[in-house]
């Protein structure tokens, strides 16, 4: 890390303290989530239903009442001359109502979206500076980005040694190795000193790569590293993506060859995603598909489990002493299971407690920050309702289905409150079918129906407002 | 084994259905009285203040009216004199008093407006329209035909054709006028620091006649408001050249304040900021934000 950049930390902590003093703070909220967790429909659900609740509608009524019902306007800021893409939400909203809906395409590229709260104030004084300076205004900044970047975080840390062991004996395991035989067949049969010849390097990144995208889309794993590996984003594949992990690390031509590649590949996403994105953010959503991943199977679980422990542990690097001493740091962290609809009320409490059990490890240490844990729906797409099963009649969900529109009564299972033992993952793997969205105004105007966001909310910014 | 069945499944596959409707519009539709805005409690300083204030004013009224009192004695003639001066000196407190709090009104109602416009709740922004253009010469001959409009796109167009483009007219008149007295001034004015001086009360001014233009008569802390809002909102980078004037440049181009009021523009002229800051003021004084 730059020598400045403690400097720089602590000017932006005085130029927050001035902003803040001016009634115009600006906060980050970091929206962590692996790929698939639901961070594009999250966000665009956030948007829709705070500028919603600023024209006065009653869309969020937790967050309403945590900040006592001073919100007064939202509007999102009009584009300056930023170099990242604005995040469209309201091209996400049109299509999700549209006829027939269309959830957003896998994220493939960084974009940001500030979105300006205008609130009464809170107290006398704090109107006294109104006179002044106007209304508070709090300025929210906003990321969407591919969801397998998020990994590329924990390897910051860690040398090309260091990687490929690691990844190599995650890869070895369990029914990751089946899908990865090929690629290990490869680099077990490489000499130690194998010579820095391109089309090795090409070949085994061909079939890291095939590996990598058969544990993603046919097994459900997400502990993938390099993320641009598995979604290159907007500027394609570039030479620096083209290594992969050795079992004799750095020894030999070849594998210095793909050391360089490595550090180059780190720099980059250092210096363009992590360093100007996820830097001095002090309120973060961690969103967890806690569903997705028990319905995936016993080691995909604890490979999401993993995944997320280790994003929280570099999170943490990341910040540690310095953020305490620059009042940087982490001040109030939502865990929410997405897509919580895809289970009857019973079972959300179950699910809240099993993400609690997922993520335990870091609620408890997240360092002077507040957690807290929740089940959430960003847009609402089932119903209710009671179906029999095995002669016993037991809550269930209804929707109409993406695919065909037909109506269906999904039984989603048992929630277990923690981790399952081994017998729970006997019946073998499930995959959730994807509903339609209900319908839905394309305008905004009334936000968009979801079911717990505006609880989340209020842990998670309803200090600020 | 567990009661409940384990595996999840998908149960039934009926024929085709709409989407469903959750009537999600209905059940966020605005209640008609939004909840007031939170404590309105008085805080520790403000509290304070307004002791020193009551004991100052009680105080210093006590003692005069002792010696009012004692005049009397001497002589009826020098007790009613004395009398006299004491009530038209409380009389200018008291009317400075109420003036300050009718500049703050103003202000306060061209807020009201603009946030019942920005929610799109007609009934409060005819509220707060009316009782701004009733106010207003310039509004007078459309009047009627605001009190008869029947949205607030009608009614936002109407102010927008008539008196709103008259006052950024007479705005933009006002602003020129200053450009060229500063234009002047900046020419026969020997000292560079004077010159500075000039400037920043002429820019004062300026936003007093917009803001009278306007309809608001800002007192001390109305224009002090207002001076803030502008330096705020449209046309930062101008209006804070102007407010702050050369003389603190070294403080505004410190990356702090400029994260916060705006970087000041080193090349441009005084006219041009006068141009400017006449185009900001207006802004902030507008009921209707400008579109
Ligand atoms: N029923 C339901 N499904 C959801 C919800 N949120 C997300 N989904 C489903 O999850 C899928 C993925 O959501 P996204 O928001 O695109 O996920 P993401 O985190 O942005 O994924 P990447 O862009 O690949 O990182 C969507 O296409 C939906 O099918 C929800 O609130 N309810
Ligand atoms: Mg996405």
């Amino acid at each position: 890390m730059a020598i400045l950049t403690p400097l720089e930390d602590a000017l932006a902590g005085v130029a927050d303290a001035a902003r803040a003093l001016a009634g115009r703070e600006r906060v980050r909220l970091a929206v962590t989530g692996l790929s698939r967790a639901g961070k594009t429909v999250f966000l665009t659900s956030l948007v829709a239903n705070l500028l919603a609740a600023g024209a006065g509608v009653n869309t969020l009524p937790a967050l309403a009442a945590a900040s006592g019902h001073r919100l007064r306007g939202a509007r999102l800021v009009p584009p300056g001359v930023e170099s990242t893409p604005r995040f469209d939400a309201a091209a996400h909203l049109e299509a999700l109502a549209a006829d027939p809906p269309r959830w957003p395409a896998r994220t493939e590229d960084l974009s940001t979206l500030e979105i300006a709260l205008d609130l009464a104030p809170a107290s006398l004084l704090g109107q006294a500076r109104g006179w002044v300076a106007g209304e508070r205004r709090v300025t929210l900044e906003l990321l969407d980005y591919p969801g397998e970047w998020l990994l590329d975080l924990p390897m910051l840390d860690q040398s090309y040694a260091d990687w490929s062991r690691e990844t190599l004996a995650r890869l070895r395991q369990g029914r990751r190795a089946a899908a990865a035989a090929d690629f290990l067949d490869f680099v077990d049969a490489l000499p130690a000193a194998a010579r820095d010849d391109e089309a090795l390097a090409r070949q085994g990144f061909r079939l890291y790569r095939a590996a990598l995208l058969r544990c993603r889309d046919d097994l459900g794993f997400r502990f993938l590293q390099p993320g641009r590996a598995l979604n290159p984003g907007p500027r394609g594949e570039a030479p620096l993506l083209w290594f992969f992990p050795l079992p004799g690390g750095a020894g030999g031509d070849l594998g210095r060859l793909l050391a360089r590649r490595h550090a180059a590949y780190l720099a980059d996403q250092r210096s363009a995603f992590f360093e100007p994105f996820f830097r001095r953010f002090r309120r973060q959503a961690v969103l967890v598909d806690a569903l997705g991943a028990l319905h995936a199977g016993e080691e995909a679980f604890d490979d999401t489990a993993a995944a997320l422990a280790a994003i929280a542990a570099s999170l943490r690097r990341g910040g540690g002493w310095l953020n305490l001493l620059t009042g940087q740091g982490v001040q109030h962290v939502g865990f929410a299971a997405t897509k919580a609809d895809h289970v009857p009320e019973p079972s959300r409490d179950s699910l809240v407690g099993l993400l609690r059990d997922l993520v335990g490890r870091d609620t408890a240490a997240a360092g002077g920050a507040t957690t807290s844990v929740h089940a959430i729906a960003a847009l609402r797409c089932t119903q209710d309702d009671v179906a029999r099963v095995e002669g016993r009649d037991v809550a269930a969900v209804r929707g109409v289905l993406l695919e065909g529109g037909r109506s269906a009564r999904i039984y989603p299972g048992e929630v277990p409150i923690r981790r399952p033992g081994r017998d729970f993952w006997q019946h073998g793997e499930f995959r959730m079918p994807v509903f339609r969205p209900p319908r839905l105004k394309g305008d905004g105007m009334a936000g968009m129906p979801h079911l717990g966001l505006d609880r989340m909310l209020a842990a998670v910014i309803g200090d600020l407002l | 084994m567990s009661e409940t069945p384990r595996g999840p499944r998908i149960l039934t596959d009926d024929a085709p259905a709409p989407r469903l409707d959750f009537g999600w519009d209905v059940t966020v539709a605005p209640v008609a009285v939004t909840p007031p805005a939170g404590r309105r409690g008085w805080s520790a300083p403000a509290l304070a203040a307004a002791g020193v204030a009551v004991l100052l004013l009680g105080l210093s009224a006590i003692d005069v009216g002792g010696y009012v009192a004692d005049q009397f004695t001497r002589a009826p003639w020098l007790g009613w004199l004395t009398l006299g001066v004491a009530v038209a000196g409380y009389g200018l407190i008291l009317a400075a008093m109420l003036r300050e709090l009718r500049g703050l009104a103003g202000l306060g109602t061209v807020e009201r407006g603009r946030a019942a416009v920005a929610r799109g709740d007609f009934a409060a922004a005819r509220a707060a329209l009316l009782d701004w253009a009733g106010r207003l010469p310039a509004a007078q001959p459309m009047l009627p035909a605001l009190r008869k409009a029947p949205d607030l796109p009608t009614l936002l167009a109407l102010l927008e054709a008539g008196p709103l483009a008259a006052l950024d007219r007479q705005a933009v008149a006002a602003g020129r006028a200053a450009a060229l007295q500063s234009l002047a001034a900046t020419a026969i004015v020997p000292s560079p620091a004077l010159d500075g001086l000039f400037i920043a009360w002429r820019g004062l001014r300026l936003v007093r006649e917009v803001a009278v233009i306007h309809g608001l008569r800002p007192g001390l802390l109305g224009t002090l408001k207002l001076l803030r809002r502008t330096l705020f909102e449209a046309g930062a980078v101008a209006a804070a050249d102007v407010a702050i004037n050369a003389a603190v440049t070294a403080v505004t181009t410190n990356p702090l304040v400029a994260s916060v009021v705006g970087d000041a523009a080193s090349g441009a002229v005084a006219a041009r900021r006068m141009l400017l800051l006449a185009r900001a003021t207006a802004r902030a004084c507008r009921i209707v934000e400008p579109r």
